[in-house]
């Protein structure tokens, strides 16, 4: 790989034009986060001023893939329910999504049936926080929109080279960008500067041995991953079930007599989720 | 389990999952036998699909079971050195064809 040639690559990939620009709101919010005098109620009100925002919000934080018992019907209780982090992930992923959605349904697809997995898995260990596992499931991918969207020439040839050769996207994007959706997925995460939780997952999808910090987190995606990939729900790229790291296996320490019951709650939530849109257009509902 | 129109109901066929009305409400439990008054008031009720066990609906241009298992054959093709996702696929095949074989008499 010529390194001038990845710099470039690299340098175009890291001033993303085309994505859509992060909503200023992120920001503001960001920054009231810092405040600690900053109530619920303050936040909900600014987030509830952009009604598409809180209205895709609400649906995602009631959609199969969160798995709450009630239906949340307000923006503050979704907040102290879900986290600051987790809204702020989920309002860069209600923007991303609604480009990824119209671009290329069965990565979408693939997205929430991952999220979904990711979900049961994280419940399933006991985790601590399962919507940012969740969360963290959704947009692992979004590397692969970025590349789509910023190098749709190379992304077109990286298509070409894995049908050609017979190689994963994953192989084909290394060897025609010199990187891959991975990596760019995780300096977008990270400028937009969201929590290492959800950054290192998307870096070490598939290499989740490298997780520094958030091990078990990296290590439910990339299974997670590999599930939804095995289940042939959606399709992201390739056909190929990747290979699993023995590290994130044993870490994980799920037991054979786990995986029947997996499935089985695996299934019914994806039957839930199926066909499940960000467009509102077709169920307004008032934002709190 | 399958997902079919209301219109390819038929008697005898079990609902896998609850009938919910737009509101949330139950209008009708998992597990209960479709009878011909039965699948009647659902039709005025407006409901549109429900999920009902086993595949008793055959649709046209669906994948048949034996082509689903190649399928899954295929996607793990690259990963046979590695017995955890061996297991998986087993596990995989077998509740897909279960969930094909029980209730294929439906209709």
């Amino acid at each position: 790989m010529d390194e001038k040639k990845r710099a470039e690559f690299k340098k175009v990939l890291r001033e993303i034009k085309n994505l859509p620009t992060l909503p200023g709101i992120v920001a503001k919010l960001g920054k009231m986060a810092e405040n600690p005098d900053t109530t619920t109620e303050q936040m909900g009100r600014v987030i509830s001023k952009d009604h598409i925002l809180a209205s895709k919000l609400l649906k995602l934080v009631n959609s199969a893939f969160y798995g709450f018992p009630q239906r949340i019907s307000s923006l503050n209780s979704a907040i102290i329910l879900l986290g600051f982090n987790v809204i702020k992930s989920l309002i860069i992923s209600a923007s991303i999504f609604e480009v990824m959605e119209s671009q290329d349904v069965e990565l979408w697809e693939h997205s929430l049936g991952c999220a979904v997995v990711c979900n049961v898995l994280a419940r399933h260990l006991g985790v601590k926080d399962p919507e940012e596992i969740s969360t963290a499931g959704l947009i692992h991918d979004l590397g692969k929109v970025a590349i789509k969207m910023e190098l749709p020439r190379e992304y077109a040839m990286i298509t070409e080279l894995s049908q050609e050769k017979k190689i994963s996207r994953l192989e084909a994007e290394r060897e025609i960008l010199g990187l891959d959706h991975a990596e760019v997925g995780s300096w977008l995460a990270k400028s937009w500067n969201l929590p290492n939780k959800l950054v290192e997952p998307i870096a070490c999808h598939h290499d989740p041995q490298l997780a520094k910090e958030e091990q078990q987190a990296s290590a439910i995606v990339h299974f997670g991953n590999i599930m939804i990939r095995g289940l042939g729900y959606g399709h992201a790229g390739d056909i190929w079930v990747p290979p699993l790291n023995n590290k994130a296996w044993k870490l994980l320490g799920l037991a054979p007599a786990d995986i029947d019951p997996l499935l089985q709650e695996i299934e019914e939530k994806l039957w839930d989720v199926k066909g499940f849109s960000l467009d509102i257009t077709s169920n307004p509902e008032g934002a709190a | 389990m399958q997902r079919i129109l209301l219109a390819q109901a038929g008697e005898g066929m079990i609902l896998a999952k609850e009938i919910l009305n737009p509101e949330g409400m139950v209008l009708c439990g998992a597990g209960t036998s479709l009878s011909p008054a039965l699948i009647e008031r659902l039709v005025n009720m407006d409901v549109v699909d429900i999920t009902v066990e086993g595949h008793p609906v055959n649709i046209e241009g669906e994948k048949t079971l034996q082509e689903e298992l190649q399928e899954i054959d295929m996607r793990f093709q690259r990963v046979e050195d590695i017995a955890p996702l061996m297991y998986l696929k087993k596990r995989i095949q077998a509740k897909l064809v279960a969930s094909r074989n029980l209730g294929a008499v439906g209709k």
